[in-house]
Formats: structure tokens, C-alpha cells, sequence
């Protein structure tokens, strides 16, 4: 039976919005999902939510604030705003280069082709004017990198609506951490001048518990992945990314509890999802596949080869300690923003890039190391060297490079991937 | 006064040697956001890094990969071959990526070479205000305390103010070379014009100034350059290879302006001086003069000031060449394309690598560019 592709159609003649895309995309997955596998609706549950959410949010009388980058998102939802997180549109629509293509296209007339897959399409949707529904602010941040720092102030522009940016510094020290709780109180100021309403702590404190019981399940969910047989799949840790977005709402914990349950249970019976059994474990250096999340499953069916970790995704995990404490909360956040999933690799000196690739490897022990390098990461790139020495040195695995789009899938097939991948395998690692 | 040295872009180190052969230090700069004249002020001779002339990387490319921007890969290139071996460590704030990494991996070859050579990162805040320009001056506390251990000598007032006006009077002379350029035929091309910019990484300080008055004093006597059909202004990304605004001045245009940051970029504004806070002073120069797209808030400003020195310099085309793999430089025409189309100024946008290897090519486009123009 031909695919029914007439939502891709639609968005492709202009006629359906991104949004209302994601939306009735997830409500097709989740009927299919009732009938075949209502075991599982947990897994989509947090999609439906966010992608309606923001689809909604104007009919249910909230505003929105479109993000980029590291922003502190339990602020804007204690505002009773609702957060837009810019890279789950590219993330959401990668698994589709047909789409992410259209928008991606739009982009290039105006930015250089090799700009990041996630920033071409934010700015792409942009032009078309096909985000379905106008942001009330938009609020960003100077990290990660060049791509981003050239796409968003011409988003702010093209959006024409109020803007707030952050300026993130490279040092994480004290001082770098001071600098971010100063512009955070700045911001808190701006909110409420954006929305007529003082910050209430107490809904303050709301965020910051459901964010808090989030990034420790998050954290225990990690923790799990040490354990031999690793028993959650690679692709689970696509969700990581984009935790930040939905990390203070109560549902986010939900699917994550679900997740440590099944994990847990997977565990105690001893398996994991290789089907023939863990024979390797793998570390990705760099961002997830998100064009191609398949490449993961295809290492576990075809070579018992379970991804443990992604440096981009990794998480430290801050939580927020003395609640009352506003000082303290919003040096928390500044944490958090520092050593949020792409910046603390991406961003700044390749020392904290190094740092968070030894710890990987030391808490995770993967034998398998491949750094599936996303072109527009230049920069990640640019350090790719140093750490894989590192690598090297430090626990005598090499490393494979190769060069991906992690959202323009049109850049590679799913069979010079998984070639490269088996090649790999079978002349190195299983050599 | 023999003036030719302003012509010269080769990176000979000459006078670093002779500046170092008086028992002093010489620093490499990566980037417009550290202050030279905190450098002068310690007698330190900053050296901006340039890869003019570089043909190929293999050790850029092995470090930074084939997917780095071609001057930053040279970069690393001439540090890691030893063309910069006369300078003493590299200062860089936090630029581009492109850039800061090849101060990362600069930084980690001479670690592990055990070279003992001095590097330094200061942060510069990408947007301008309060909470930024407080933060940016404890950087350039840190900076200055890091150089006065690496000098031996001790930041005063006074020697900070001297190192400012010196500066300042370079940043004037610079405008007089481009006010020849306002002429209808001027007596200097663009391509000569970079090249005197771009040596004032080839000379100390008070050298440059002297260099500078002998060339003014000397430019009555320059022939007017009288055969070209097309004013040009040329923007984007780091371009030290003034051999590339050749090719395309010897196919009939003249590049009266520049908004490049190896060129008129730097200089362009006199920086104001409150004398009871000098340290203050530098801090909002560096972080609100226009440089470069780095900042995130002076795109509208950056992209105005374009237009603007078209207007100023009578500039009928605009080319905007961007290296491949440069983003920093690679946004600007959405919004500048309009306001230059509105002003009634075209745009030529090149990609180019940093070894000119497709003159051909660029000749062709500039001779379509240059002709259009005319009719
Ligand atoms: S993936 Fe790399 S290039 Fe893309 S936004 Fe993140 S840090 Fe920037
Ligand atoms: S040319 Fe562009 S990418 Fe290269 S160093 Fe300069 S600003 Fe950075």
C-alpha cells in the first residue's frame, strides 16, 4: 500500500503549518499506537502534549515565547508562558528530508550552505512564514555557535516581536556563573514588563520541583545505561536534547518514570535490546543522528552494538537545592545553562569538550567510539583531534569519524551510513 | 622616509626580531576583541595573526579538519610550521569558532611540545551593556595582571593613556589614507590600501605611525588612478590577501572602501578617552565599535554603517566575499541585500578558500559584476 503522505504534501505546498503538522502527526501515531501496542502510549504521550501545547496556546489565552538556545525555561513557564523550544521543529521534522529540504532550501538563500541543519530549518520555517502560530517574544542565547549566533538576531528580526538575549559567557568559573545569575534577574525584570505580572514564587518553586524530579529521573535513567547489558535502547536518547524544553512540566517526569520502570524491569531480567545479546557498547562524540535515529537500532540488531551515550545529550544533571533561595536557584540555572546538552561540548574551549568525553568514558566503559560528525558542527570539528587523541591515549579505543547531517538527510542515505557503520565494525572493531 | 615596508604583507617577522632583540616580548592576537594597547602600555609588541600566503594547510586540515574556515586552518597552519616561531604565545578573546579553535588546538600542540610559550583567553561579551561591560572589564583586569607577570612590567595610568593616544593617532593617519579615497580618481587602489592596513601587523607601533606620515606627506605625488569603470566596496569575512581585491581591480574596478576587519575595520573609530577611567574607556571601544558580526546586537548598526560608506564613498557595487565555512560572516544579507537595492547599490555575493586558487573564476564574475554596473 503507497504511503499516505498527504500531511508532508500539504506542509510542502505551503498549505499545512509546521505546527499543525506535528500535531496531527502525533494524534495518526498515537491511534496507531492504541491498537497495536496501547502498552506504549507513554512513549508519545510527552509529544502530543508539547506539540498541542503550543499549537493551543493562543486559544487557551497563554502567550508564547520562542527560545534558542540555553534560556531559563522554569522562568518563562512561572510567567505561565509557553516555551517554544526551537530545535524540536528540525528535530521533529529531520526524520523527513523531504521536509526539512523544503525549509532548509528556504534558508540557504540567505545563509551559507554550510550553516547547521537545525538553524537552516528554524530560519527556513521562519520565512515561509509556516510556524502556524506568531510568537509574543522571543528570548535567546549567544551560545551555541556561529550558526546560531548569525540565525537568531535575523529571526529576532523577522519575528518583530519583544527579544531578550543572553550573553553566555566561554568561562565556567564563578565569575562566569555571577555573570548569568545578573542577566537572569535582567530577564526576570523583562518578563515582567512583558507580561504585566510580578514573578510568583511560589509557581517559581512549582517549576523548579517538577524540573528537579525530571533531571534526577533523567539522571537515574542514565545511571541505568551503566549496567551491563546497558537495558534501554540508543534511541532513547534522541528525548535527551530536548529534555530542557518540557523539563518543568509535570508530564516530563511521567514519561521519564515510565522509562526507569522499563529500564529497571529490563535489567533485572538481565536484557537489553540487542537480540542477540550486548557485544559492544557505544559512545557517539556528537550529536545524535536525529536525521537517521534507525542507525542506532540497526547497531544493535546488526552487531550487538548498544549506544550508552552521546556526549552532545549528556547531561550533568544540576538540580535546584535551597528552593527559597533566590540567589542560589538562579546560580542553579546558570549551571544548568552552562551544562546544557550541545553547549557543554559545542560551546566554548575544547577543555570542557574533553572533559565531558573522558567522564562518558569512564562512567559508560564503551569499547566503540564513533563520532558521527554533524557538518554544520564546524566547530565540534574543528576539536574532533584533540579529543579523540584523548580517546586514544586515555583508554586505547580509536575512533570512526563520519561525516553526517544530523538533520539534513538528504546530505547521506541510510545505506552509506550503515555501510560506513559495518565496514567499521567488521574491519576494525570486530577485526 | 622609505615607506615601501607599508606594501610588503609577507610575514617576515622582521621587526618582531628587532623589537625582541631589545630584551622584549612579542605576543600573537587572535581577533579584534583584546586591546592592543594595553600590549603597547607593557611593552608588548602585539602581532595580530594573519595566514596570507598560505597555499595549503596539511596541519590545519589534520587538527581542524577539511570542514574549518581556510584562514583559520592557516592560521594554525603558520603557527604549527613555525613561521610564527619569533612570537612568545597567542592572546585571543572569544571570537568565532572558527578562530577559537585554532587557538585551542595552537594551545595544545605547545603543551604537549612543551614549548613553555604564553596563552591566553579572555571572554568579550557578544551583546553591549551594563552587566557586559562590568564583566569584560574584570577580563581585561585578568589579562592585564597575566601580562605584567609575563613583562615584568607594571600597567600604569599613564603609560595606558600614551599606548591610547598612539593608537588613536594610527587610527587618524588611517583615516587620512582613506579620505584619498573619497577623491573621483584617488590616488591609491584598494588593493594598496589593504595592504597598508594589513602591515600594521608586520611593524611596532611607533614604526607604523612613522611609516604612515612618510606615506601621506608622499601621497601628493602618487599618479590618480584613472582607468577603472566601477567605485567598489568590498565586506565579509577575514580577507588578508590583498592579492584578491587584485584580480578583481585589474578587471576595471577600484575599491574605494572596505568593511573588512584585516582593513579599515579596526580603525575606523577613534576611541574616546575618559581620563578618569581609562580601563572603562577601552572596555566600551572594544565591545560597541563595529567590527565585526560576532556581537550579536550591532547588526543593524553594522549593516547601516555599510550602506552609509557607500553613500560617503560614492561606491556603485558591493562585493561580499564569505571563505566557505564561515557563518560569522554569512548572515548579513537578508536584510543588507534590501537596504543596498533600496540605496540603488548592487551586490556581488563571492565564495572564496584563503589560497587564491580560482582567479580565473573571480575574474570572470568581477568582469560580469563590473559590467553590469556600467549599464
Ligand atoms: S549542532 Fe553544532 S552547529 Fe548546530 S546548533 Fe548545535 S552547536 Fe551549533
Ligand atoms: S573568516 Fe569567518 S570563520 Fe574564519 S576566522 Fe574569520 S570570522 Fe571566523
Amino acid at each position: 500500500m503507497a504511503k499516505d503522505t498527504r500531511l508532508e504534501d500539504a506542509v510542502m505546498s505551503g498549505d499545512l503549518s509546521v505546527f499543525d503538522f506535528c500535531c496531527e502527526k502525533i494524534d495518526g501515531q498515537m491511534e496507531r499506537m492504541k491498537e497495536k501496542n496501547p502498552d506504549l502510549l507513554w512513549t508519545l504521550q510527552i509529544q502530543y502534549d508539547m506539540w498541542h501545547q503550543v499549537r493551543d496556546a493562543h486559544n487557551n489565552g497563554k502567550k508564547l515565547v520562542f527560545f534558542g538556545g540555553p534560556v531559563p525555561v522554569d522562568i518563562i513557564v512561572a510567567f505561565d508562558c509557553v516555551p517554544v523550544y526551537l530545535d524540536t521543529v528540525p528535530i521533529r521534522l529531520s526524520p523527513n528530508p523531504t521536509l526539512t529540504g523544503k525549509f532548509i532550501d528556504s534558508a540557504e538563500r540567505y545563509v551559507p550552505a554550510t550553516t547547521c541543519g537545525l538553524c537552516k530549518t528554524y530560519l527556513g520555517t521562519a520565512l515561509e512564514e509556516q510556524y502556524g502560530v506568531t510568537p509574543d517574544a522571543f528570548v535567546y542565547s549567544s551560545v551555541p555557535c556561529d550558526s546560531s549566533r548569525v540565525v537568531y538576531p535575523n529571526m529576532e528580526r523577522i519575528f518583530n516581536v519583544p527579544a531578550f538575549s543572553f550573553d553566555q559567557p566561554f568561562r565556567r568559573d564563578d565569575r562566569g556563573l555571577e555573570y548569568l545569575v545578573d542577566q537572569t534577574e535582567k530577564f526576570v525584570s523583562w518578563m515582567e514588563e512583558f507580561t504585566g505580572t510580578k514573578l510568583d514564587w511560589d509557581r517559581m518553586k512549582e517549576t523548579m520541583k517538577n524540573a528537579n524530579r525530571t533531571y534526577e529521573l533523567q539522571g537515574k535513567c542514565a545511571d541505568l545505561r551503566k549496567r551491563k547489558p546497558c537495558p534501554l535502547p540508543g534511541r532513547m536518547l534522541v528525548m535527551n536534547g530536548t529534555t530542557n524544553a518540557m523539563s518543568c512540566y509535570p508530564e516530563m517526569g511521567n514519561l521519564l518514570e515510565q522509562e526507569l520502570a522499563t529500564g529497571e524491569m529490563m535489567s533485572e531480567l538481565g536484557m537489553g535490546p540487542c537480540p542477540d545479546g550486548e557485544k559492544h557498547r557505544v559512545a557517539l562524540l556528537q550529536n545524535m543522528l536525529w536525521s537517521f535515529s534507525g542507525a542506532m537500532d540497526w547497531m544493535e540488531r546488526e552487531y550487538g552494538a548498544v549506544t550508552v551515550m552521546d556526549a552532545f545529550g549528556y547531561q550533568h544533571g544540576e538540580l535546584y537545592e535551597h528552593l527559597d533561595d533566590r540567589h542560589d536557584c538562579f546560580k542553579t540555572i546558570a549551571r544548568k545553562m552552562q551544562n546544557s546538552p550541545m553547549i557543554h561540548g559545542a560551546a566554548g574551549p575544547t577543555e570542557n569538550y574533553i572533559y565531558l568525553v573522558d567522564k562518558i568514558f569512564k562512567d559508560y566503559d564503551p569499547d566503540v567510539s564513533i563520532f558521527l560528525g554533524h557538518i554544520g558542527c564546524k566547530h565540534t570539528w574543528a576539536s574532533a583531534k584533540i579529543v579523540t587523541d584523548m580517546i586514544q591515549e586515555r583508554f586505547g579505543i580509536p575512533t570512526l569519524y563520519l561525516d553526517v547531517d544530523g538533520i539534513d538527510g538528504r546530505y547521506k542515505t541510510h545505506d552509506e551510513i550503515t555501510g560506513a557503520l559495518g565496514q567499521y565494525f567488521d574491519n576494525v572493531v570486530n577485526k | 622616509m622609505d615607506y615601501q615596508k607599508l606594501f610588503e604583507t609577507n610575514i617576515s617577522g622582521e621587526s618582531v626580531k628587532a623589537w625582541k632583540a631589545q630584551g622584549k616580548k612579542a605576543l600573537g592576537l587572535i581577533c579584534c576583541h583584546v586591546p592592543v594597547e594595553i600590549f603597547d602600555a607593557l611593552e608588548i609588541m602585539p602581532v595580530r595573526l594573519r595566514a596570507t600566503g598560505t597555499t595549503e594547510s596539511p596541519d590545519g586540515d589534520t587538527w581542524m579538519s577539511t570542514f574549518s574556515c581556510s584562514f583559520a586552518r592557516g592560521l594554525l597552519q603558520y603557527w604549527l610550521d613555525g613561521t610564527y616561531d619569533f612570537l612568545d604565545g597567542i592572546v585571543t578573546s572569544d571570537g568565532c569558532m572558527m578562530s577559537a579553535r585554532a587557538y585551542d588546538n595552537a594551545e595544545h600542540v605547545d603543551k604537549t611540545r612543551n614549548t613553555g610559550r604564553f596563552f591566553c583567553q579572555i571572554g568579550a561579551p557578544r551583546i553591549y551593556g551594563e552587566l557586559e561591560h562590568k564583566f569584560y572589564m574584570n577580563e581585561l583586569r585578568d589579562l592585564i595582571a597575566k601580562l605584567e607577570e609575563f613583562s615584568g612590567n607594571k600597567l600604569t595610568d599613564l603609560k595606558l593613556k600614551a599606548s591610547i593616544e598612539k593608537h588613536n593617532e594610527i587610527r587618524r593617519l588611517i583615516k587620512k589614507v582613506n579620505d584619498l579615497r573619497l577623491e573621483k580618481t584617488p590616488v591609491i587602489s584598494g588593493s594598496d590600501a589593504l595592504k597598508i592596513m594589513l602591515s600594521s601587523t608586520n611593524c611596532s607601533t611607533d614604526e607604523y605611525i612613522e611609516l604612515l606620515k612618510a606615506f601621506l606627506a608622499d601621497a601628493k605625488n602618487r599618479a590618480p588612478i584613472t582607468d577603472k569603470r566601477a567605485r567598489l566596496m568590498i565586506i565579509g569575512s577575514a580577507l588578508d590577501n590583498a592579492g584578491y581585491l587584485d584580480v578583481i581591480e585589474e578587471n576595471g574596478g577600484l575599491f574605494v572602501a572596505d568593511d573588512l576587519c584585516y582593513g579599515s575595520k579596526p580603525f575606523n573609530h577613534v576611541m574616546e578617552i575618559d581620563e578618569k577611567d581609562l580601563l572603562g574607556s577601552l572596555a566600551k571601544y572594544y565591545l560597541t565599535r563595529i567590527v565585526c558580526p560576532r556581537m550579536m546586537d550591532n547588526r543593524v548598526a553594522l549593516q547601516k554603517s555599510i550602506v552609509d560608506t557607500c553613500r560617503e564613498y560614492g561606491v556603485q557595487g558591493v562585493v561580499y566575499q564569505k571563505l566557505q565555512y564561515c557563518e560569522c560572516w554569512g548572515g548579513e544579507s537578508l536584510y543588507l541585500e534590501p537596504d543596498l537595492k533600496a540605496a540603488g547599490i548592487p551586490m556581488l555575493t563571492l565564495e572564496r578558500e584563503e589560497h587564491l586558487a580560482n582567479a580565473g573564476q573571480l575574474a570572470i564574475r568581477a568582469e560580469a559584476f563590473i559590467e553590469m554596473i556600467e549599464n
